[in-house]
């Protein structure tokens, strides 16, 4: 076990020497060994390095997200898991922690009132990106195109074709709908996470407002507007209140 | 019926004859010895007035749904009126527990001290006996049935029709201490529908009702009222003294005229309509004391009542790094609500998750309870004898005035050890290639390939490869309509083909009319030359060619703007045509030469002629 120990942590010197010009890649790895040798703190280093470089991806961050759990800073986890979710949503991993990790916020936000419309679009967006359902929007576009090519430049009449120019429409539209949701969600919503201990959410953009409740790290909020150095948020559960900006961070 | 066979029978059959008559003789000695029964006898209050009531409840309690009807004993003193009877019955690991309460009303005929005995129920061969209870009716009335003759009479001392009073049973409570507020109507004439009630402001409180009850009947001052009852069970959530605001009671009324000469034609009294009348209860002031500093524990969380707490675990054995979920309950009378999850200490050899809670509210006479379980998820860290130690948990007991610590037992596990598992001194997450359910119980471990580590990337909609994508279709659905109404146009529109493919005929003709030339046929070549200047023109205008003289060539062309000299050189160029036909012999190469070019530009100058 001892043996172990010193030969992980030898491995982990090794690499931590060679992390003056590592690419991405090799710091993310280093990263990763620095994780199984459980010192958090220089996986987080190692992996912020990577991000520094300008690069990201779904792993990345999942890893990140994974780091900042074990060192027990669930706002931060929560805000990683959702930067991976966002760049990967069919991923299953990155689902269950971010779950998992949910489950760890000490407020949580009952009676949340959900539209049952807007859910359900959002359902079915979830699992893709909005690069995948902005070319199924162009593939379903390109199929309605060529149904009309085939009606108007090469005048061809059958019920097949008029059949097709309806359906392609059809699904042009939902397939449309489905993308401007993903794209209202996952870009015109300002999201962010709640990452501090404590923060207070006013009733106004002061610290002299009345508290109107005490939130909790890992607690996810839209931002609707801002007015100094406080974000006007709104809870899962539909409640609104004044935060500090630099109690939250966007995702 | 040979041996063998009857020998067979008997094999078979004594075996189940005798169990057969085992169960015969439990169920005949569980017939002989019926569930013992309990029988409590209580009064609503110890001394009433000569002109007050008391409310007699005797609750019979069993393991058995068939709880036979009380006995009462005679009571010459009082005249008895039966008030209904309510059944509580439940369930638990297959015993049945039920609880019937039968009430009655008791109204005194002479003032003194009654005792109330022997009343009983019977089962079987069996006399179950209540406890003795004991009422004292006095001559006079008490200070509260006083307060409500009070209330009963308007300034000017006349009886009221209608009142509205609001009690309580205790008002120096403890803070989250029970405190029962009670609201009456009484009614003394006749009433239409039901009567509606505005709830007071019990602001500082938590609220719970506890039911209803009436109408029954009571004297005030010389006139029997029916009163209706509503009880609140109250929580103060604060020290200091405490409001509960005025209740309002709406209740539509016979005026005294429509109650003293009834309309002979309205018999049930309906037609009249009525008079709506208001009635306040009065406003009360409770004096909410802070809990006893003297006692209190350290991890105090404020719980105030009586109750029990009790864990059980879902299983006693288990697999290393697998959950074990254990059923935290506290039941008791009080406010099971604000009952605090019991504190759990680090662990080591666990790991430890809270995975639900819940209630159940009980109001068992006149008194909110309960059960609050927690539901929380052990996960062993290793293998072996483990064990989830003793939890305390600390309420306040109002009657003793005392803190109290209930325990639960120590709960021992057999943890077995799992193929493949490594020992560790700590394993908080599962490793790479354990995949956890969606009801995981830790992270999934970190991911080994980096993926695509690339730089942020726009929008795809701020892309001008994706737009120009999705031009594409566009500009073909406006190049193919743009084809196929060039086509259809040269299909229908003769003079339009001809004109259009005018120049592609006469550049095939000129490559003929070459070929002519290198042949050395002089004669022919001159001919063709000149059919496809005359043809190219006839196409252009569509016209035959055949019909094109000198005259009309020179007409058409100057109706259509060509320059005069671009007429001359037309025509010159055809005449030059005429002459070598009939004269081959005269022409040489050079002019044949000097013939193609000159045909090519006159062609070239032509299709700028808007035909």
């Amino acid at each position: 076990m001892t043996r172990t120990m010193v030969i992980a942590a030898g491995l982990v010197t090794v690499l931590a020497g060679g992390a003056m010009g590592a690419s991405p890649a090799e710091q993310f790895l280093q990263g990763n060994a620095y994780f199984e040798a459980r010192q958090f703190d220089s996986a987080l280093a190692a992996y912020d390095q990577v991000v520094a470089q300008g690069v990201q991806s779904a792993p990345l961050y999942f890893n990140m997200g994974n780091a900042h759990f074990r060192t027990g800073d669930l706002g931060h986890a929560i805000l990683y898991y959702l930067k991976a979710h966002r760049l990967d949503p069919a991923d299953a991993d990155i689902i269950s922690n971010l779950d998992f990790a949910r489950r760890f916020t000490s407020v949580q936000m009952e009676g949340v009132a959900l539209n049952p419309v807007s859910s359900l679009f959002e359902s079915i967006v979830e699992p893709y990106q909005l690069t995948t359902l902005a070319w199924m929007s162009s593939g379903c576009f390109f199929l309605l195109f060529a149904f009309l090519i085939a009606r108007f430049g090469l005048g061809f009449r059958s019920s097949i074709v008029r059949t097709g120019i309806y359906n392609s429409l059809l699904l042009l539209l939902a397939v449309a709908t489905l993308t401007l949701v993903k794209y209202d969600h996952d870009y015109l919503t300002r999201s962010a996470v709640i990452i501090a201990e404590s923060a207070v959410v006013h009733t106004g953009p002061s610290d002299l407002s009345d508290k109107e409740l005490d939130a909790a790290p890992g607690l996810i909020v839209e931002i609707l507007s801002e007015s100094g150095d406080f974000f006007n948020v709104l809870f899962e559960n539909k409640r609104r209140g004044w935060i500090k900006k630099d109690l939250v961070a966007g995702v | 019926m040979t041996g063998n066979t009857r020998h067979n029978l008997l094999r078979y059959m004594m075996p189940a004859a005798l169990v057969a008559g085992l169960f015969i003789g439990a169920a005949g000695s569980r017939a002989q010895t019926p569930p013992a029964l309990e029988v409590r006898v209580s009064l609503s209050r110890d001394t009433i007035g000569m002109d007050e009531r008391a409310l007699l409840e005797v609750i019979v309690r069993g393991a058995t749904q068939e709880i036979p009807e009380p006995k009462l004993p005679t009571l010459p003193m009082f005249e008895v009126y039966p008030q209904g009877r309510s059944t509580n019955v439940s369930y638990s690991n297959g015993q049945v527990d039920a609880f019937v309460t039968h009430r009655f009303m008791l109204v005194p005929t002479k003032p003194g001290v009654f005792p109330i005995e022997n009343i009983s129920v019977v089962q079987g061969n069996k006399r179950y006996r209540g406890n003795a209870v004991a009422l004292t009716v006095v001559g006079q009335s008490s200070s509260a049935s006083q307060r409500i003759e009070d209330q009963a009479r308007d300034s000017d001392g006349n009886s009221r029709d209608v009142f509205a009073e609001a009690l309580i049973d205790n008002d120096n409570p403890y803070v989250n201490q029970q405190v029962t507020l009670t609201l009456k109507l009484y009614v003394a004439v006749q009433t239409y529908g039901s009567p509606s009630l505005v709830e007071p402001t019990t602001t500082g409180f938590w609220t719970e009702l506890l039911g209803t009850r009436g109408p029954y009947q009571q004297r005030v001052n010389n006139r029997t009222y029916r009163i209706i009852e509503r009880r609140y069970a109250l929580f103060p959530t604060k020290t200091g003294e405490l409001s509960i605001g005025r209740a309002t009671f709406t209740a539509t009324v016979a005026t005294r005229r429509q109650t003293r000469r009834r309309d002979p034609f309205d018999i049930f009294g309906m037609l009249g309509g009525g008079q709506e009348v208001q009635v306040k209860s009065r406003p009360l002031k409770i004096n909410v004391r802070k809990l006893p500093t003297a006692g209190r524990p350290s991890d105090f969380s404020g719980t105030i009542g009586r109750f029990t707490f009790k864990a059980t675990p879902t299983k006693r054995e288990v697999e290393v790094n697998q959950p074990i979920s254990v059923n935290f309950a506290i039941t008791g009378v009080g406010n099971i609500k604000s009952v605090a999850e019991p504190a759990i200490p680090a662990l080591p050899d666990f790991r430890v998750y809270r995975a639900s809670s819940n209630e159940s509210i009980s109001r068992l006479n006149d008194q909110i309870g309960g059960t609050k379980t927690f539901e929380e998820v052990f996960i062993p860290n290793r293998p072996g004898q483990l064990t989830i130690p003793s939890l305390s948990f600390n309420y306040f007991d109002p009657e003793t005035e005392r803190y109290q610590t209930v325990h639960t037992r120590a709960i021992n596990l057999n943890v077995i050890k799992t193929e493949g598992y490594v020992v560790s001194p700590d394993l908080p997450y599962s490793g790479p290639d354990n995949v956890i359910s969606s009801d995981a119980r830790d992270i999934r471990y970190i991911k080994s390939d980096p993926g695509v580590l690339g730089h942020r990337a726009e929008i795809i909609f701020a892309s001008p490869v994706y737009w120009a994508v999705n031009a594409t279709p566009v500009l073909a659905l406006m190049a193919a309509v743009l084809v196929r109404r060039r086509r259809e146009k040269l299909k229908g529109d003769i003079g339009y083909a001809r004109a259009r493919q005018a120049s592609k005929a006469a550049r095939k003709r000129l490559a003929r009319a070459r070929k002519l030339a290198s042949g050395g046929k002089a004669g022919q070549f001159f001919v063709e030359i000149s059919q496809v200047l005359l043809t190219f023109i006839g196409d252009k205008l569509n016209l035959s060619p055949h019909g094109l003289t000198s005259d009309r060539i020179a007409e058409l062309l100057a109706d259509r703007g060509a320059a005069p000299e671009q007429i001359e050189a037309t025509l010159g160029f055809l005449q030059r045509c005429d002459f070598a036909r009939y004269a081959p012999s005269a022409v040489k190469q050079d002019d044949v030469d000097k013939a193609l070019a000159d045909a090519e530009n006159l062609m070239v100058r032509l299709e700028e002629i808007r035909f």
